[in-house]
């Protein structure tokens, strides 16, 4: 045997080998444990979905899902963690809206295109939502109330530059009202504030004020979806009212950018059935969750006009650069 | 009240599964609990997913257990190594950790023990008894009252300032600033960054807490690590001495009371209850400047206040809906999954799950005591062991306590830094209480200010004209002026 074809068939051994090797590695993709990331600490609303889901998640893997909490600049931390994680698979972040309000503000050297997205998990509208016994009882009569009395109504919301104030934003900027934004630290303190009548209004989500609501203490007037939420099917949408306003947070499963399909497909599959599994979806039953799977590459798409449409909004706000 | 529904309820916590879910709790509240940067928050919160299947008695009963575990857990890593497990015990160190040093550590936490079971059972009553009419005080807290209560609390910095006050104004002014490192809370603009993600919200509690108060030991610590030194400590008992209860009873009650309080404001946790209690046991005392060296009644009403924050806490979380804390913020989610959603609501289709939470918690109380003083011996132990294995282990201990808390390395970075601020702090005679008390405070006073003037529209009169505000506010003049004056007298009957 010559050298030359010495060489070629080594080569061509090796390439079978490798492809050989690469074919086995993604065919028993995952070998070992994941991590799951959330940017948001342990406890509140993200991390508890992201807990019950690998929970549900684990026994279509066949591999233990391990959810990290890694959190800190109002998400920024988290999300910068789940991008330079390596692009094996290993490693899976529940992405959240944050990802399109932290690069307007010029925080943050990343934005959701460092992604590939698995899929959405929910999304969940606002509701602007006001105490019981306040004088208007439809969005047109608090937008007439709002016109009569121009920066006198307090919305108060989760935080500067959070997914509650922007949608207080679009509201505002969308029925040509004047109003006072007052942040809170997050929804909880917001709504305790609305029942202690210190604020007006509030734009959160509709499972957020559920309780109040259900005890008559707070009333919605609104909510910002294109459909009615199924805990509240007589609360009417903006739409219905003539406000063309469509409007919340959502959460997503992403990769890091890069990571090879046949791994993205393994873990879209595996998740998917645990997002409908009965214990999850009695969980989300539960807790209001508006489940909202979506694939990965369409909501990809619908990221892309989302991430300018919030740009403008933050602007308008004040809260971009 | 139905007392008929509350021995039912106490009937299905006691013969059933959920005795054995409490005593879990309680143990594993202790030990998270006692290790820097686990809280009660974290260890609540991981354990919910795993609630879900089960009956809410036996759900309810473990992470109620978990809660007041860890809390007076809280308390024996700070009595010990002078590094509050949970920031619920930070004001415990003050008096707990010189305690400890003068081999007295079993004393300090068998107060600790008793007074946090007085305190939560206290905070337990009063929830079962008073919580609709309790909250409806606690909603008329807006921004303005809460500027008042922190700017109250602040009051108190002079008091806990030792030697020289204007020592303790400029560790306040430190600690202050600190405190607004971070996003703006009004505006959201980072401050004080330098473009470090890691600091937009600040440095974080834990790390900065475990790096002012336990590496500063550390490294003081190291400078005499070569001689052999062991401080001897004697337990023969489990339950404080009869002097030791007599002392402090009045501390324990009004702290009991007040913690409650505290607790069913929503915003104000367990960490400011403790310092609220501490700062009116020292106002009330004969001997105040004895404060800080190791005086029982500090242990005694730190721990009561904060054990009575747990029921108070629960308060607003079970008769409106709207968490008392970040705990109660976990457990109104392990509420919901199971499909209650509390609040008034609550209140009329359950109320017998109302009565099984009011008895779980007064039995958690009962079964944390029973524990915690059994266990008072072996904890103690600790302090017993030679220093020069002692301060590394409690290095090690603290490397990983500031990881954890955020799986940050930058966290460790954060409290090593502040561990050699600390030891110069100390080497300088700068006391490191005023920093801790504005760093747990400075944030609620500074968001809560700005956003009583947004909605005031600018006007500062809103401060005066609402009266829950004004007389907090008066009663911090008071406290400030009162506290002045004793600390010059005490200088002049010294000098």
């Amino acid at each position: 045997m010559n050298k030359r074809v010495f060489l070629l068939f080594a080569v061509a051994v090796l390439s079978v080998g490798t492809l050989l090797a690469n074919g086995q590695q993604e065919a028993s993709f995952p070998q070992k444990d994941l991590t799951a990331i959330c940017p948001w600490s342990a406890g509140g609303g993200t991390d508890t979905i992201l807990r019950a889901l690998a929970k549900e998640t684990e026994p279509f893997l066949g591999q233990g899902i391990t959810v990290t909490n890694k959190t800190g600049g109002g998400g920024a931390v988290g999300h910068g963690a789940g991008i330079s994680a390596d692009a094996d698979g290993y490693t899976v972040t529940m992405v959240t809206f944050e990802i399109l309000s932290l690069p307007p503000q010029g925080l943050v050297p990343f934005t959701y295109a460092d992604y590939d997205f698995l899929m959405r998990v929910n999304m969940d509208p606002a509701a602007l939502t006001v105490p019981a016994d306040a004088p208007y009882n439809t969005v047109e009569e608090f937008v007439d109330y709002a016109k009569a009395h121009p920066g006198e109504i307090n919305v108060g919301h989760s935080g500067p530059g959070s997914v509650w104030q922007i949608a207080g934003g679009v509201l505002a900027q969308k029925a040509g009202i004047e109003v006072k934004f007052v942040p809170y630290d997050g929804a909880a303190p917001a709504v305790s504030a609305l029942v202690g009548q210190h604020i007006e209004a509030v734009t959160v989500s509709p499972a957020e004020v559920q309780g109040q609501v259900e005890a008559g203490t707070l009333k919605i007037l609104g909510v910002m979806s294109s459909e009615r939420v199924e805990i509240f099917p007589d609360v009417p949408t903006m739409q219905e009212e003539g406000l063309d306003v469509v409007f919340g947070t959502w959460r997503a499963l992403a990769v890091p950018k890069g990571t090879p399909e046949s791994v993205q497909n393994t873990l879209s599959v595996a998740f998917k059935a645990g997002m409908n599994s009965t214990n999850f979806r009695e969980f989300a039953k539960n807790t209001g969750l508006g489940l909202a799977y979506m694939p990965g590459q369409d909501f990809e798409a619908e990221l892309s006009t989302a991430s300018t449409d919030v740009n403008q909004v933050m602007k308008n706000l004040g809260l971009a650069k | 009240m139905n007392f008929e529904l509350l021995l039912q309820g106490f009937a299905n916590i006691l013969f059933g599964k959920a005795l054995i879910m409490v005593f879990l709790g309680v143990i594993g509240g202790i030990l998270v609990g006692s290790l820097p940067g686990l809280t009660a928050t974290m260890g609540i919160a991981l354990l919910v997913p795993f609630t879900f299947g089960l009956p809410i008695n036996e759900s309810m009963g473990m992470l109620l257990g978990i809660f007041s575990g860890a809390i007076f857990g809280g308390s024996i890593s700070a009595i010990l190594i002078r590094t509050p497990g949970t920031p619920a015990a930070a004001a415990t160190l003050l008096d707990g950790y010189p305690m400890a040093k003068r081999g007295e550590a079993g004393r300090a936490l068998s107060m600790s023990v008793f007074a946090s079971f007085i305190g939560g059972f206290t905070g337990a009553l009063i929830m079962s008894f008073l919580a609709p009419q309790i909250s409806k005080v606690a909603l008329k807290f807006g921004a303005a009252e809460y500027f008042a209560l922190a700017f109250f609390g602040l009051s108190i910095i002079i008091s806990v300032s030792g030697n020289s006050i204007i020592k303790g104004i400029i560790a306040g002014l430190f600690g202050l600033l600190i405190s607004t490192i971070g996003f703006d809370p009004i505006s959201g603009f980072p401050r004080f960054t330098f473009g470090q993600m890691d600091l937009f919200e600040g440095p974080a509690f834990i790390p900065t807490l475990i790096g002012l108060f336990a590496f500063s030991e550390v490294f003081k610590g190291v400078e005499t690590i070569v001689e052999k030194q062991q401080v001897v400590s004697k337990l023969t008992r489990f339950l404080p001495e009869w002097k030791d209860i007599k002392a402090s009873w009045i501390d324990i009650l009004k702290s009991s009371i007040l913690g409650t309080f505290i607790g069913s404001i929503p915003g104000a946790g367990s960490d400011i209850a403790a310092f609220v209690g501490y700062s009116e046991a020292k106002r009330r005392s004969k001997t105040p400047e004895k404060f800080g060296t190791g005086m029982i009644e500090g242990v005694a009403a730190a721990e009561s206040a904060n054990n009575a924050c747990t029921g108070g806490a629960m308060i607003p979380m079970l008769s409106l809906g709207v968490p008392g804390d970040a705990v109660t913020a976990v457990l109104l989610g392990a509420f919901v999954i199971q499909g209650l959603q509390p609040g008034p609501l609550l209140y009329r289709d359950h109320i017998d799950v109302v009565y099984n939470v009011f008895a779980a918690m007064m039995i958690a109380n009962i079964v944390m005591f029973i524990v915690g003083a059994l266990g008072v011996r072996i904890f103690a132990k600790v302090i017993t062991i030679n220093r020069n294995i002692l301060i590394p282990a409690i290095f090690v201990l603290s490397v990983v306590g500031s990881f954890s808390m955020r799986n940050s390395m930058f966290d460790v970075g954060v409290a090593l830094f502040f561990g050699v601020v600390g030891y110069f702090l100390n080497r300088f005679n700068f006391p490191a209480s005023p920093i801790l008390l504005a760093l747990i405070l400075g944030p609620m006073a500074e968001s809560n200010l700005r956003r009583a003037l947004v909605i005031s529209d600018g006007s500062p009169l809103v401060l005066v004209t609402r009266p829950i505000s004004v007389a907090l506010l008066v009663l911090g003049v008071l406290s400030l002026v009162s506290s002045i004056i004793k600390q010059r007298k005490s200088q002049k009957a010294s000098v």
